[in-house]
């Protein structure tokens, strides 16, 4: 009995750290490739562990030489590849919190009222909100990238602002509301008995409990605008770019720039890491715990 | 301090009919309990009382004024819900002076509505910790606060004692009779338990299929239930029934079933030949070696001071409240008496009460 739990606990913990190495190693080896020379990059077989770390490749993505990401632009590669690319992460720090922030606000206030208001169609709402991601986001790039065109809309950051928080709303609606779904209704009628507004009643009692839920679905949301590709590449053009875009540039005619792709790729992590560190500590679930004895 | 009235209320869902064209006046400052198995539309009445719920047809009065439309918070009523449904985030401390700040009350008012509260309620220890961190009679008594410092007209208690252990739940019974003595506030209470009606209603409401089977004091619905129906909810252990006739016997009524001949009032004469259904409470009975109702005992439960008899008689079982002196085994003939005026009779066909 003692043997077998033992044992089985062990393959448990094997498994376990199997799984993380599973998961870990790609992004180790991409960190390595970023601290990594040029020609060590393709040494075979590959160097894991030993190497001679640089951060010459961060010092080119970002320029490091001419001040901080923000100094003149110098072209190294042959191709045209862009090494400045401080501004960028900054585009993509301002796009995805604003979008979240956006896309956040407008789904905490929908799904309560989907989740607790009774109107005509109420359900047919959802799965219409729902609908407009069905949809492949390339079929509507194009008449966007017009449509931007016409209302000036294009390279700026309210546009891709706007689309991004756009494509998140059906999700964050969806989601938002399963956490509104969750806390019982006598809630809401006992501060209505109490005498307190709708809005009140949002606010004061049900805001602070989906607190962990808004946190989970502004996680989501950051993620998606953070690594979005499709339309930040059609709808900009030299006033703004986000970082995966510019990565893409280093796929030039003459070769590919690994070293400099894995020093921004890796450099574009920390501040998405950040983010998350900061909500975490809202994720923590059992907020609700005790309000209602079910 | 109101009296509200229902008028003909209906409720319906779609073709479902909730409540039935349903009268009833609570008076000002009674309590009243809403009783019945689950289904029966007392927690649909209470709700439309509070305007959580529409309604559907007639019209509801409090303090003399419709309010048929009229949103809940202007209503002036207090609830507690089943579940407390206490405001997680919030300590008790807000939790319970929450309406109180919603009606822009001053802050050292506030506070002190709040204390005094806690102080009849026993919480003042806890008013800085989260509901969370209570016990369920704790935070059943935080929603009790919550109703208390509003001072509203009408109090509506939606079955709060439901989650809470058999002793806290006898003193809490207790408690919240203490309360409304107090206050002295109208009082609409909802339950399915038949003891939480007895002990605390001034009147108890004991509805049916979305209507009122039979309204009273607690002591008319024991002694004098209108039908069957009522008899068997109210009183533990459930009374006996026996289905039979009412026969001649020699010049004076007897109801007879099997060979069982138990003597009934002169009253019942008039009804000779009539089939019936005989209510006797097992509490009403006492053991008699010559009594008529007799039969082999198959259990005997103790029950403290008392012992409950599961007597066999005529195939069908029979309850017995006897002395706890009187135990004998299982497996013993037990024979038992019961006074005339003690019987209920109910007409076999509509379960209506037999009136004398």
């Amino acid at each position: 009995m003692m043997v077998r739990s033992k044992s089985s606990r062990m393959v448990r913990t094997i498994v376990g750290w199997a799984v993380v190495a599973l998961f870990a190693f790609p992004l180790y080896y991409w960190m390595t490739v970023a601290f990594k020379e040029g020609n060590e990059i393709f040494n075979w077989p590959p160097k894991v562990w030993s190497f001679t770390p640089t951060i010459k490749n961060f010092e080119e993505v970002f320029g490091i030489s001419f001040g901080f990401g923000f100094g003149e632009q110098r072209e190294v590669l042959p191709g045209g590849g862009n090494f400045r690319m401080g501004p960028r992460l900054w585009d993509s720090i301002v796009i995805a919190i604003l979008s979240t922030a956006l896309a956040i606000t407008i789904a905490t206030l929908a799904s309560y009222a989907l989740s607790r208001m009774n109107f005509r169609g109420r359900h047919h709402f959802v799965s219409w909100v729902l609908s407009t991601r069905m949809m492949p986001p390339v079929a509507v790039a194009i008449p966007i990238f017009f449509i931007y065109k016409d209302i000036g809309l294009l390279d700026t950051y309210t546009g891709v602002i706007l689309i991004h928080a756009l494509m998140n709303l059906p999700l964050a609606v969806l989601l938002m509301k399963s956490f509104f779904d969750d806390i019982p209704g006598e809630i809401d009628e006992s501060a209505l008995v109490d005498g307190a507004s709708r809005w009140l009643i949002f606010r004061r009692i049900v805001l602070p409990m989906v607190k962990g839920g808004i946190a989970a679905t502004a996680v989501l949301c950051f993620i998606f605008s953070w690594t979005e590709f499709l339309f930040v590449l059609t709808l900009t053009q030299t006033g703004l770019k986000t970082v995966p875009v510019v990565s893409s540039t280093f796929v030039t005619s003459t070769g590919t720039a690994w070293g400099s792709m894995a020093a921004l790729g890796a450099a574009a992590m920390i501040p998405a890491f950040i983010f998350i560190l900061l909500v975490q500590k809202h994720l923590v679930r059992g907020l609700t715990l005790g309000s209602v004895k079910q | 301090m109101a009296t509200v009235e229902y008028r003909r209320i209906g409720k319906s869902y779609g073709a479902v009919e909730v409540l039935k064209e349903l009268d009833l006046t609570v008076e000002d400052g009674t309590f009243v309990v809403l009783l019945g198995a689950s289904g029966c539309g007392k927690t649909t009445l209470l709700r439309m009382t509070a305007g959580l719920e529409t309604i559907s047809a007639g019209e509801l009065s409090i303090d003399g004024k419709v309010v048929n439309t009229v949103h809940p918070r202007d209503r002036d009523v207090a609830m507690v819900f089943q579940n407390y449904a206490l405001y997680p985030t919030m300590t008790v401390r807000e939790n319970i002076g929450f309406s109180l700040e919603v009606a822009k009350k001053s802050k050292a008012e506030v506070a002190e509505m709040v204390e005094n509260a806690a102080r009849v309620l026993n919480l003042t220890e806890y008013l800085d910790r989260k509901p969370a961190a209570l016990s369920g009679g704790q935070r059943q008594r935080v929603a009790m606060g919550r109703a208390m410092v509003r001072n509203a007209k009408v109090f509506l208690f939606d079955e709060p004692l439901s989650n809470l252990d058999a002793k806290l739940r006898a003193h809490m019974r207790v408690e919240i009779r203490q309360l409304h003595n107090r206050l002295g506030a109208t009082t609409i209470y909802v339950t399915h338990d038949q003891i939480e009606a007895m002990t605390m209603a001034d009147r108890i409401v004991l509805m049916k299929d979305g209507s009122i089977v039979q309204e009273g004091s607690p002591d008319d619905l024991y002694d004098r239930p209108n039908s069957l129906f009522v008899a068997e909810f109210i009183g533990t252990p459930q009374i006996n029934s026996l289905e039979g006739r009412i026969v001649d016997d020699g010049g004076s009524p007897a109801f007879e079933t099997g060979g069982i001949h138990v003597a009934l009032p002169a009253g019942y004469g008039a009804h000779t030949g009539r089939r019936v259904i005989c209510g006797i409470r097992p509490s009403d009975v006492t053991l008699d070696p010559d009594g008529p109702l007799r039969g082999t005992m198959s259990i005997a439960e103790k029950t403290g001071a008392d012992v409950q008899f599961y007597v066999d008689i005529d195939g069908r079982e029979f309850v017995a409240v006897a002395p706890r002196a009187s135990y004998v085994s299982a497996g013993t003939t037990l024979a038992f008496a019961v006074a005339p005026e003690k019987l209920h009779m109910f007409d076999a066909e509509t379960g209506r009460r037999i009136e004398l």
